[in-house]
């Protein structure tokens, strides 16, 4: 059997496409885009036409799309960027972010704290909507005080769609909230765009983030689109690319191939929802029949279709990917970012309590561009042997 | 499944580096895994302990090296049970623990096998020093390794026999300078990296601070009590007898006309009771908590006894032996031998099982 790639979440293989974009780039246009010459006005050229395509493809201006390398650098000049501009201008920033948030925002929030911001998590149900106004009073304002805050200092971080359960959160509910109370708004949208249409969040908030990685485009590469008018400070210091927000040679190349990558993700995303739909719902049912006492996490509210987060109940948190691993069926436990850590989910502990994810395996199936419905009927079979055989490991004696 | 896939125990120092090598060598399907066993947060961030995150790390490199899957497990709850709370229960008791024995005989073997049947092997190796044999009658067994300036089987007394037949320890037969020799010409990462010796969850190498702690605050074992002389007189103050093991010098103050060492500790009144060497001398043992690789020895038979890491085994003779209790006589008496520590008992070269001292 060929190995199964089902961890489509961490790490989503190029398109064709967009390799055969970067590689032209990388021949016919290795300039630096701020030089002067011919090399560098037809790499200024290329960098500035996916810029527009970026752009198209999202529904935002030109102007508000900013290069970024990576969905983690993506949401740490959204976040330090904006808190350090309030801070600057002489006001305390005040943060508000999911409880399950990805550790790039929730570290970021963090940090702010340590630069003596005041931050606040709100808590998200199992069915994805979320308790703000609860955070808003530990900030220590009224819930019904509905006038905007003096001189916009705060912020509503939120995660569009979860990395790790695929559970869609309510934004257009958060932008009602946050501009009633005259916060900003962050949308971690990394696992949403391709997926879901972007174009009317992309509309009403202020900062939006998102990876070229995992939409089949390059590693290193991300976009922070910053709507016009929203103050936000470097975190990198050097020359003045990218608005004087990214300082540092553009990669041209790998501009492109996010735009490719974009692009296509966002042109095939109703049939891609259909397709992945499919798949995801047949796994289920399979996974459901085999393994009865499954759970399936996120299934209390509305969720993407590429990602499906199951729980098995009385193996080891950690031993599952291994042993699937060692079967040729590649997925992951959680957050690929958390790697290394062992241990419950923060997400699910965030989500169904402390001692579901202490007990409960959990497995992130994520699918994408080159699944085939073959593999995910052989993936399907795989997990449920294996996870037949861990338990009689665990259930017999040595 | 695949035939003849086996797990390899990588803390990431060299031992274990070269054992994953020499059985991909060998044409074997090899998972490495390295067992995460406790908290790292409170460590210094390049802790040079073997358990430490660098040996996680280290062994991720050799067996991308070696071209074999590795994966990290939490053992850290069943560790802290099975071994630390035992080790700070055995100091709050007066007694010098063995922590390798405990991991070996449950974290190290038992938690591991079950992780390994779960990810379809039927073997498990690690990189300690000692040899196992199967004879054709299904009986599988442990020698001591052949370098025995490493040899490792005292750790391996306690170790569930049903495991036996299922253990590899390809390095049994090496020498250490041997060993090294295999890592440099693999260019393994981990070639050159220095033993550890300190205990894996100790990494400061005070072990007092870990039962600070982890003691209820105001714990006897770490109170003020009286040091005796072993003919009754008060020498002076200790402050907590948990820092003190039998034959140890340090910390007892000066003033004695000649050296003079921790005797026996007597956690009831706090009481460390001191005396010159020749009083450290015992040779008649009990042994609890035993453990018989193919059942227990014959009372009046001869054997030979390990009493200590590093120590020269002994002859000894089996008085009593029942389920919970081994009672022995030393040939030669033998200096400092320490409740809490191991009694490893061989037949020649051969580990047949072993307890822990309760009194000599």
């Amino acid at each position: 059997m060929d190995p199964i790639y089902l961890d489509h979440a961490a790490s989503s293989p190029l398109r064709p496409e967009v390799r055969a974009a970067m590689r032209e780039v990388e021949e016919r246009a290795p300039g630096n885009p701020s030089s002067p010459h011919r090399f560098g006005r037809e790499a200024r050229a290329r960098l500035e036409e996916a810029r527009r395509r970026v752009a198209g493809a999202l529904g935002v201006e030109p102007g508000a799309v900013v290069f970024v390398g990576g969905g983690t650098e993506s949401d740490n000049l959204a976040i330090l960027g904006w808190s350090r501009s309030v801070r600057r201008s002489g006001r305390r920033p005040r943060l508000l972010h999911s409880a399950i948030e990805h550790s790039a925002v929730a570290a970021a929030a963090r940090q702010v704290e340590a630069e003596d911001g005041q931050v606040e998590i709100f808590p998200v149900a199992s069915d994805g909507s979320v308790q703000l106004d609860q955070a808003l009073d530990r900030l220590g304002m009224d819930a019904a005080e509905t006038g905007p805050l003096e001189g916009r200092n705060g912020l509503v971080s939120c995660l569009w769609v979860s990395h790790e359960t695929g559970l869609i959160l309510p934004i257009r509910e958060v932008v009602e909230w946050a501009g009633a109370r005259g916060f900003q708004v962050h949308v971690d949208g990394v696992q949403g765009v391709g997926r879901l249409d972007a174009a009317p969040i992309l509309a009403s908030v202020d900062l939006f983030s998102l990876s070229a990685r995992k939409l089949a485009g390059p590693p290193r590469m991300g976009i922070l689109v910053a709507r016009a008018g929203v103050d936000l400070q470097p975190i990198l210091f050097g020359g003045g690319q990218e608005r004087g927000l990214r300082p540092g040679t553009e990669d041209v190349a790998g501009a492109v191939g996010t735009a490719v990558a974009v692009e296509a993700a966002v042109t095939r995303r109703d049939e891609e929802w259909a397709r992945l739909t499919a798949l995801r719902e047949s796994l289920e049912l399979r996974l459901r029949e085999g393994i009865p006492d499954l759970v399936i996490h996120g299934s209390q509210g509305e969720r993407a279709p590429h990602i499906l987060n199951v729980g098995i109940p009385g193996v080891p948190l950690d031993l599952l990917p291994g042993a699937l691993d060692l079967e040729g069926v590649a997925v992951s436990a959680g957050s690929a970012c958390q790697s290394g850590t062992t241990g419950p989910s923060p997400v699910l502990t965030a989500l169904y309590g402390g001692d579901h994810a202490r007990h409960t395996a959990p497995l992130r199936i994520s699918l994408g561009w080159n699944t085939r419905a073959s593999e995910v009927e052989e993936a399907g079979s795989v997990i449920i042997r294996v996870v037949e055989g861990v338990r009689r490991a665990f259930g017999a004696p040595l | 499944m695949a035939a003849n896939r086996i797990l390899v125990a990588m803390s990431g120092g060299v031992d274990s580096s070269v054992t994953a090598a020499l059985l991909v060598k060998a044409g074997l399907e090899v998972v490495g895994v390295t067992m995460k066993t406790f908290c790292y947060q409170d460590t210094p961030a390049h802790s040079r302990t073997c358990c430490g995150l660098d040996g996680i790390l280290d062994a991720r490199r050799v067996a991308d090296t070696l071209g074999i899957p590795h994966y990290v497990f939490d053992v850290e709850k069943e560790f802290t049970r099975d071994v630390i709370d035992d080790f700070v229960a055995e100091y709050a008791r007066g007694r010098t623990p063995n922590p390798c024995v405990r991991c070996n005989a449950n974290t190290k073997f038992g938690d591991l096998l079950r992780r390994g049947r779960a990810l379809g092997c039927d073997g498990i190796a690690t990189g300690h020093y000692v040899r196992s044999f199967r004879v054709d009658d299904g009986r599988a067994g442990l020698l001591r390794g052949l370098d025995r300036a490493k040899d490792q089987s005292y750790f391996l007394w306690g170790l569930p026999p049903e495991l036996l037949p299922l253990l590899h320890f390809p390095l049994g037969a090496l020498t250490k300078p041997e060993v090294r020799e295999q890592a440099r010409q693999l260019e393994l990462v981990t070639a050159e990296k220095p033993e550890s010796q300190e205990i894996c969850f100790v990494p400061t190498g005070d072990y007092r601070d870990l039962l600070r702690k982890r003691l209820t605050p105001r714990h006897p074992a770490l109170e003020p009590g009286p040091i005796r002389h072993v003919d009754g007189h008060l020498v002076g103050e200790h402050n907590g007898y948990a820092g003190f093991t039998v034959g140890q010098r340090k910390g007892l103050g000066g003033g004695f006309a000649e050296p003079h060492y921790v005797i026996r500790v007597e956690p009831a009144t706090r009481t460390v009771v001191v005396g010159p060497q020749e009083a450290l001398n015992s040779s008649r043992v009990r042994v609890n908590d035993l453990n018989w690789f193919h059942g227990p020895p014959e009372p009046g038979e001869e054997l030979r006894v390990q009493l200590r890491h590093r120590a020269p085994d002994v002859p000894a003779r089996v008085d009593a032996v029942d389920a919970s209790d081994l009672q022995l006589t030393l040939a030669t008496p033998q200096l400092a031998v320490t409740p809490g520590q191991s009694c490893a008992v061989f037949r020649g070269d051969e580990l047949v099982g072993g307890g822990r001292i309760l009194a000599a």
